[in-house]
């Protein structure tokens, strides 16, 4: 083992790079989120309330879109893992000739900025854009459908940019199966579907979890995307924060968002890791 | 319980030949190993034999059925890996009771089978526990039980016993030698280690770069030497450059350096041919020169080829002597560790005697200079 000391010395200047521009910030924040707003003269001296973080759990429209950012964590993530277990175990088991093609494939997307990409999406899913116009064409739809400024336009945004963190986190539990275990398991009788299914799956939930994680994660603290595939008036966790600081100027409100941002995400990576340590028990 | 048959099977892997037709029947019940170096193409033929690897040629025969091109699951087999691999995720009963499930036993015909397969391997008691918590040996004992369990026609073992410590390795030896004749399953054990294969087969398969040299008893694999490549692997051989003096009939006379002049029991050379020579260290007797020989020792005094002792290594059991023979020429020689042999100093002049059978002459291995 070793040494605490010579741990904390490994860790400190990341420590200290995060205290400085982080931990010291957000601290900050923390007095603000109990003021005031008072509309055109701005923070209240001296009035301390719990009414931000009161509104929040009661207000009608800030509970929707807690729960509209929650349910969008939940079905990117949940997109991200059906669409990209398949890439993973590709990249993982697959011809070893195409594994850097594919995994370069995965990871091209990341190499375009952010805005680019969400405006690409808008080019396609815009009531006259491509997919739209497409549809129309052949003459499936008559009107167009609304791809965006909804659920839909924000989920398939986030999904693609998010897909290769996920596909990458698998890879890497998928490549941590032995393979004599799944030859093993071939051996006494399983067919491949349920060699599948009964080890390769199985073992690959550390990754399946901490691939959720990370997506979850992101998708909930988004903020680019979700302004543009959104809209201005489908908003997220992220986007109303934004609004609250910069058009509302009502930054105790958004400093008690995003401090109830920040819980649920810290909330939810506790949930995991207490689910993952029950399932590495196992693993 | 079936035999296991080899026709003409052979694997290529682009342009190299790994495996070449091998042609090979295993008997019903019997324990057969496939010995040889690393890269000889043992595993190769095990991994096709399991299905996991597809020959290029030739079929593979489970009693009268061709399973040549069936996937894994339908074989019948039981396969013990060099890594156990268990399934981390499930229990000991769950891992043993994972083949069983797959041929639809169930219920208390299943729990039945799977405690009678973990008391075979002495393991009863373990029965909850997951992989992560038994020792090597113990995991290994479960991955047999798992294997055994759906009561396999055939057994295959790939180097089960390597990553496990010196003395467990031979006690699991013998417990896995006399698991085998409980249960009476063909079995085809794949290893690089000659102790294991000598100690555990009916009959050995000796290979080298692809071809099976030899197939047979392990007494005619160690006494009755093939091939150049078998006399040389097996036992513990000195190697030594020399040349044929005179052939008579399988055996004759070899020379090494200038003087000495042994007597070989198979040359597979002509008369002035150079040779690479044989000769065991465990099959060669010293004795110090002057010091009287007990009658028994060597029934047929044979003249004893005269040296210098220049090392001693004592290993336990065994002694090691390093013996010049003649300039340049130097050969070790093993004796038990008990007796006047085992404690000649550096220096001694000792004779050595040097039985026949213990010496080969073979093609040398590169062209003599």
């Amino acid at each position: 083992m070793m040494p605490v000391r010579h741990a904390l010395l490994i860790l400190a200047p990341l420590g200290l790079v995060l205290a400085a521009f982080f931990l010291v910030p957000v601290l900050m924040l923390l007095p603000t989120s109990f003021g005031s707003y008072v509309p055109g003269s701005g923070i209240a001296k001296g009035v301390w309330t719990l009414e931000n973080y009161l509104r929040i759990a009661t207000d009608d429209y800030y509970r929707e879109v807690i729960w509209r950012t929650l349910g969008l964590g939940l079905g990117v993530s949940l997109a991200s893992l059906i669409l990209g277990y398949p890439v993973a175990w590709l990249i993982a088991r697959g011809p070893a000739s195409w594994r850097v093609p594919l995994i370069l494939l995965v990871v091209f997307p990341m190499l375009l900025n952010l805005v680019v990409r969400s405006f690409g999406w808008i080019v396609l899913l815009a009531n006259r854009g491509l997919v739209n116009n497409l549809l129309m064409q052949l003459g499936l739809i008559t009107a167009p459908i609304k791809l965006m400024f909804n659920l839909t336009g924000v989920m398939i945004g986030l999904t693609h940019i998010y897909l290769p963190f996920m596909v990458l986190m698998l890879v890497a539990a998928i490549r941590n199966i032995p393979r004599d275990v799944e030859a093993a398991a071939a051996t006494l009788g399983s067919s491949r579907t349920h060699v599948f299914l009964s080890v390769t799956l199985p073992l690959s939930a550390p990754g399946i979890l901490a691939g959720s994680i990370l997506v979850f994660v992101l998708t909930i603290s988004a903020l680019v995307t979700p302004r543009m595939l959104g809209g201005p008036t489908y908003k997220v966790m992220a986007t109303l924060i934004y609004d609250e600081y910069v058009q509302l100027l009502d930054w105790p409100s958004g400093s008690a968002l995003s401090f109830a941002l920040a819980l649920m995400a810290i909330g939810i990576i506790w949930a995991s890791s207490r689910l993952a340590r029950r399932w590495a028990g196992m693993a | 319980m079936s035999t296991l048959t080899f026709e003409a099977l052979g694997k290529s892997y682009g342009d190299t030949e790994v495996v070449r037709d091998i042609s090979l029947t295993i008997r019903e019940g019997e324990f057969v190993s496939l010995l040889g170096p690393s890269g000889c193409g043992k595993t190769t033929i095990l991994r096709m034999v399991a299905g996991l690897v597809e020959p290029s040629r030739g079929r593979i025969l489970i009693g009268s059925d061709d399973v040549t091109r069936l996937p894994p699951n339908r074989r019948g087999l039981g396969l013990v890996f060099q890594s156990y691999a268990l399934f981390p995720h499930l229990s000991v009963t769950e891992n043993v009771a994972f083949g069983l499930r797959r041929r639809k036993v169930a219920g208390a015909e299943l729990d039945r089978r799977v405690r009678e397969a973990l008391a075979m391997v002495r393991l009863a008691t373990f029965a909850d526990r997951m992989p992560r918590q038994l020792s090597g040996g113990q995991q290994q004992r479960v991955a047999i039980a798992r294997a055994i369990a759906p009561r396999p026609r055939v057994l295959l073992f790939d180097e089960p016993l390597s990553n496990l410590d010196a003395q467990l390795r031979e006690e699991m030896q013998i417990e896995l030698k006399r698991l085998q004749r409980d249960v009476g399953i063909t079995t085809l054990f794949v290893t690089h280690d000659q102790g294991e294969a000598l100690t555990m087969s009916d009959r050995v398969g000796v290979m080298a770069r692809g071809v099976m040299q030899q197939f047979a008893p392990p007494e005619d694999i160690y006494h009755r030497p093939a091939t150049a490549f078998v006399a040389g692997f097996i036992g513990r051989p000195n190697r030594l450059a020399g040349r044929v003096v005179r052939r008579d009939g399988a055996g004759g006379r070899v020379r090494i350096g200038d003087r000495v002049e042994l007597a070989a029991a198979a040359i597979d050379l002509p008369d002035g041919a150079a040779a690479s020579v044989i000769i065991r260290q465990e099959a060669i007797r010293l004795a110090a020169v002057g010091a009287t020989a007990s009658p028994s020792d060597a029934p047929d005094r044979v003249p004893g080829v005269p040296g210098t002792v220049l090392l001693r290594s004592f290993s336990g059991a065994r002694v090691q002597y390093v013996v010049r023979v003649a300039e340049g020429v130097e050969l070790v020689a093993e004796t038990g560790s008990q007796g006047a042999a085992a404690d000649l100093a550096p220096g001694t002049a000792v004779s050595l005697n040097i039985p026949p059978e213990a010496v080969f002459a073979m093609p040398p291995e590169e062209p003599a200079p």
